[in-house]
């Protein structure tokens, strides 16, 4: 064995704890590479077919060219092949239903005149869309008769769970007991009735045999991929199969390219933060060794030797802390997706089974881990050759750093923040992402010249507190001795924390937004929904008199209706007019204004002026506060354009916003399509939604649909989403935690002298953990300071990114701010605990003795 | 009246067949206001002595009485207390905290012991203007000469006001003029202001500055000598002994 070797092997076997805190270094590093992306493709496979689920939306639709039934097991030609992820078939039969089957009044329209019959394997069903039961249970193999329906045709039937409702069938009347209840549906298809599928079969007579077979492909899969797996399917089924293909179209890919660039951006944040440890400790250890590597020099070892041993070190060390990271990751992988598991099939029937691990993610992950370290060590094992011999005579003594830190790092790290501000207000969003990272790198060269400043910032807070002990302003002093180590740890923290207040922007931009928007349209107590929602034009709708019946409702506070007509431009532009009643209509609903604000509601009142949506703008190219011609019965109007805004029931579709006078004087229409129904607090609700929904029995055009209940379902469905989005991002959180840990031990390591000191001249040992406690927690609110500048940045700027696919605004991450306060304190106590057990504990002689 | 009582003060570190006796029945006392030297060759157990008297570590067996009280049946807090404010520590590398100034790094233990920092200093600041730092109150360690950072060190001993100074080889990291410098100033603590200093040195001529030398060899006192002040030799008379007992 050369010397190099001989000596790397010998300080890390020597220096046990030394070894284990750099190891574990790089552990964490290797571990969330190599963990994050075995887990994170899963989980971002699990969250789309959770938002695919929960919209019922499928990949391909797949029916007999004929139109015919077929036999069930064609679908086990289909589960094996490559790129799908979920098959389910299914035998749907619309069931026509007599008149006056469902209310038994033939004094009464009939509401229901026909139910679609859906025969489903329930588990398999289940993994393909989700069912949000809101009474009772969802299907289960062992159901015979058994039927989950939704809230509608349950109050249709004046059923509830554990009822019997009975269903034409070619054996006569078929009972069936209702078992679960879904939410309203708002769909202009028949109400469902969902069975097992030899309930079905029994019912319909196709025994062993289904109609539709649903299926979804992998998440992220292109469009080239796409119509890849398509053509397997097709050559795997033969020419009496249709594959139907349903939307998906750019919105989706857009959506999947955001997620894969989250995905690099969270594994190259890992590498940073791995970096930062590993460099931070390989620096002290060089400093701490300068006597052995001047005694080295002084006997005659090169320069070379020197960095030939540091670095021989980092090698060894970076292959041992990869081998352990890549076991590490792999058991947190299996550890996330198993505890993920349970939220997730509460929700929708997918198996997320084991992590799947390539090979060329382990060769990358040992090989980045390996490369890191050394790259890491690089620089401290330059220093160490740059030691004299002359430091082997000095007498071993904590190095303290008194140079000023704003050298030219500072200053470029100022400019580069600077750049990115100007970045992300150009509003180029080609540059924004690029930007987001940039800042943080700012951040980091910027972080060593406002440690000290920050440190006595804080350092005055703790010595407040800690004034009786008399260590405050110690914790202080030592804190910024070492400034750079000090915001190198921060850094770390800094990237971790901040990664979970930008989590945090998003996704309380993300949800607020949607939420709000679902509020806003189905946010108010009952609502009368027609068949069709945004393409209205179909429906039928009622006489001012419904509305007035409402009204008059013991409890109903207030009652806001859309009325509807079709305009053209000029141009030819077909667009929706909607007619409604601004004060009724801001109590119960709203627009999200994009441009000018609620004031345009009482100018649409006063005068011939409209409020569009976005997609009416662009399509007229049209600026607000321009006029714009409208086509009436009677010729052409004048309106103007006061504002921009739009709800989530015409956000795709050209429409114009006017008020009911308007719409009576110019285009004659006074029926109501829509209408929504608050009612007052502390309304006997139960009393005044009977009467509600006995109001619409004769309307049987209208569902009428409890929005709260709807509301809800939405609400709870974004949650399970959401939930896993945020175990990610805490895990990322926790290198932060390691660098804190191993700063801390190593400043008591280096500082065990002057700790056997202090003990000396009378410092008890609850002063002595005090002092790493206070310095621990300095530490930690320095990280927290840096780590919310940056979040708030990063999440503004992934949210301006996203906004270019997916309307939404920013919303102050307040819960992103809060959680990353506490959990960087957290982390400090935390990571304090051991180093200031040892630094209490140490004993006094040995202490004073330590080299 | 004496300050200090040893009594078979043993220390064994170690233990079977490796077990070294580094004290061994050690009886001494000290007067209240002596400056007694402790000399011996290497290993002869000289520091481990002063650990023991200063409460650092615990003897194997005997006792260490301190103003009356055996220090044996205190535990580490009342043990800590007694080190702050009744012992003064003058160590070799000096070891002061890098980042404290000078007054702030003097002041330390009376920080410690609750009072506020600007009282405590104002006492580091009249100790280090007694010794002659007047003008480096506000200096780094790494902006003092060694002797002058001993100096603050031993203002450090002294801000608690403690009755008794403890110093292991003071002057052992110091050329032979600041070393000089120090050892009279150590003479100084005990005659001018009336402190008990128990130092240990190897140095002949630092030695000679002390009232009492004590021996030590293989942990046991083996020899006892009182200098007659005034008296240029004592230093030879000191080099004499040793070479008697033999280094």
């Amino acid at each position: 064995m050369n010397l190099q070797l001989t000596l790397a092997a010998r300080y890390l076997a020597g220096r046990k704890l030394r070894t284990a805190l750099t190891t574990l270094a790089i552990i964490f590093g290797v571990t969330l590479i190599f963990g994050m992306n075995t887990v994170l493709p899963t989980m971002l496979a699990a969250l789309q077919a959770n938002v695919q689920g929960a919209e019922g939306e499928t990949d391909f639709t797949i029916t007999n060219v004929a139109g015919d039934s077929f036999p069930a097991d064609v679908t086990g030609h289909l589960q094996n092949i490559d790129g799908v992820r979920a098959v389910a078939a299914s035998l749907e039969r619309t069931i026509n239903l007599p008149a006056d089957f469902v209310d038994q009044d033939p004094a009464r329209a009939d509401r229901v005149i026909a139910v679609n019959l859906v025969g489903v394997i329930p588990e398999e069903a289940r993994s393909i869309r989700a069912y949000p039961i809101i009474d009772g249970r969802y299907l289960n193999d062992a159901d015979t008769a058994a039927a989950v329906i939704s809230q509608t045709l349950a109050d249709a039937f004046s059923v509830t769970v554990g009822d019997s409702i009975h269903l034409p069938s070619i054996s006569g009347l078929t009972e069936l007991t209702v078992v679960g209840i879904l939410p309203a549906s708002i769909g202009p298809e028949n109400e469902s009735v969902l069975v097992n599928l030899p309930q079905a079969q029994k019912m319909t007579g196709d025994i062993g045999k289904v109609n539709v077979i649903r299926l979804n492909v992998e998440a992220f899969a292109d469009k080239d991929r796409r119509t890849e797996i398509q053509s397997r399917i097709e050559t795997a089924l033969g020419k009496n199969y249709k594959v139907g293909t349903l939307i998906t179209g750019d919105e989706m890919f857009a959506t999947m390219e955001i997620a894969q660039i989250a995905l690099s951006v969270f594994g190259t944040l890992a590498l940073f933060m791995g970096g930062f440890i590993i460099f931070n400790t390989f620096r002290t250890v060089v400093t701490e060794r300068r006597r052995d590597i001047g005694m080295l020099r002084a006997l005659g070892a090169t320069r070379r030797t020197i960095l030939g041993a540091i670095l021989t070190e980092g090698f060894l060390q970076g292959l041992l802390g990869s081998a352990i990271g890549l076991l590490i990751g792999y058991l947190m992988a299996f550890g996330v997706l198993k505890v993920m598991q349970g939220p997730i099939s509460a929700f929708i029937n997918i198996k997320l089974g084991l992590p799947v691990v390539e090979p060329g993610l382990v060769l990358i992950s040992i090989l980045l881990g390996v490369t890191v370290t050394v790259l890491a060590g690089l620089l401290p094992a330059w220093n160490a050759s740059r030691v004299t011999p002359l430091e082997a005579l000095r007498p071993t003594v904590a190095e303290a750093e008194f140079k000023r830190q704003t050298g030219v790092g500072f200053w470029i790290g100022i400019v580069i923040m600077v750049l990115t501000v100007l970045a992300i207000l150009s509003g180029q969003s080609a540059l924004i992402l690029p930007g987001g990272i940039l800042f943080l790198v700012g951040l980091v060269l910027v972080a060593p010249g406002l440690v000290r400043p920050f440190a006595s910032l804080f350092g005055r807070a703790v010595a407040f507190v800690t004034i009786r002990q008399g260590i405050g302003g110690l914790a202080q002093s030592n804190l910024t001795r070492q400034p750079s180590r000090v915001a190198v740890t921060a850094s770390t923290s800094l990237l971790g924390l901040a990664v979970i207040v930008a989590a945090g922007g998003i996704v309380t931009s993300m949800k607020g937004t949607l939420l709000d928007m679902v509020h806003d349209s189905f946010g108010s107590d009952y609502i009368y929904l027609p068949p069709s929602v945004g393409l209205w034009s179909g429906n039928v709708g009622a006489t001012p008199e419904l509305a007035e019946n409402l009204r008059s409702v013991p409890g109903v506070e207030t009652v806001s209706t859309l009325r509807f007509t079709s305009s053209q431009t000029v141009n030819g532009q077909v667009v929706s007019v909607l007619g409604i009643q601004p004060d009724e209509f801001q109590q119960v609903s709203g627009l999200i204004f994009t441009e000018g604000n609620r004031s345009a509601y009482e100018d649409i009142v006063s005068e011939r002026a409209l409020i569009a949506n976005s997609v009416f703008m662009i399509g007229t190219g049209l600026n607000a506060g321009d006029m714009v011609e409208l086509s009436t019965p009677d010729g052409q109007v004048q309106y103007r354009i006061v504002a921009v805004a739009s709800d989530l029931l015409n956000a795709k579709i050209n429409t114009i916003y006017i008020s009911q006078s308007n719409l009576q004087a110019d285009f004659g229409s006074t029926e109501d399509v829509f209408i929504q129904i608050d009612l007052q607090d502390g309304a006997d609700r139960e009393a005044a939604g009977a009467q509600i929904k006995a109001l619409g029995a004769d309307y049987p055009q209208f569902k009428v649909i409890s929005g709260v209940d709807y509301y809800n379902t939405i609400q709870a469905q974004f949650q399970a989403a959401f939930s896993a989005v945020y175990v990610l991002f805490a895990i990322l959180a926790f290198p932060s935690l390691i660098a804190m840990l191993n700063t801390l031990t190593i400043s008591v390591i280096e500082r065990t002298r002057e700790i056997g000191m202090i003990r000396a001249v009378g410092g008890t040992r609850k002063q002595i953990r005090n002092m790493v406690m206070a310095e621990a927690l300095l530490l930690a609110a320095i990280g927290a300071v840096f780590g919310i500048l940056g979040g708030m940045y990063l999440g503004y700027v992934l949210v301006t990114a996203i906004e270019v696919v997916f309307p939404m605004g920013y919303s102050f991450p307040v819960s992103g701010i809060v959680a990353a306060i506490v959990i960087g304190l957290l982390f400090g106590a935390v990571a304090a605990i051991i180093p200031a057990r040892q630094a209490a504990r140490l004993e006094v002689v040995q202490a004073l003795r330590y080299e | 009246m004496s300050i200090i009582t040893t009594q078979n003060l043993t220390k064994i570190f170690g233990s079977g067949t490796t077990a070294v006796t580094a004290l061994d029945h050690v009886n001494l006392s000290v007067n209240t206001g002596e400056f007694v030297a402790i000399m011996g060759p290497s290993g002869c157990g000289k520091s481990t002595l002063l650990h023991l008297i200063g409460g650092l570590d615990r003897p194997s067996n005997g006792k260490v009485i301190i103003e009356g009280t055996s220090i044996a049946e205190m535990d580490d807090d009342r043990l800590t207390e007694l080190r702050r404010r009744r012992i003064g520590f003058v160590f070799q590398f000096f070891n002061l905290i890098p980042v404290l100034n000078a007054v702030e790094n003097a002041a330390l233990p009376v920080t410690l012991d609750g009072v506020k920092p600007a009282e405590a200093q104002k006492k580091a600041a009249e100790w280090l203007t007694r010794f002659g730092l007047s003008d480096r109150l506000a200096s780094r360690p790494d902006q003092l000469s060694g002797g002058q950072q001993q100096r603050v060190a031993i203002a450090r001993a002294l801000a608690a006001e403690p009755s008794l100074i403890l110093a292991d080889e003071p002057t052992g990291n110091l050329d032979t003029r600041s070393g000089d410098e120090i050892a009279s100033l150590m003479r100084d603590v005990a005659k001018k202001y009336g402190r008990t200093v128990i130092m240990v040195t190897h140095d002949p001529r630092v030695a000679a500055y002390a009232d009492r030398i004590i021996f030590l060899k293989d942990g046991k006192v083996i020899d006892e000598t009182i200098l007659e002040r005034k008296n240029t030799s004592n230093a030879d008379v000191v080099s004499r002994k040793i070479k008697e007992i033999g280094d």
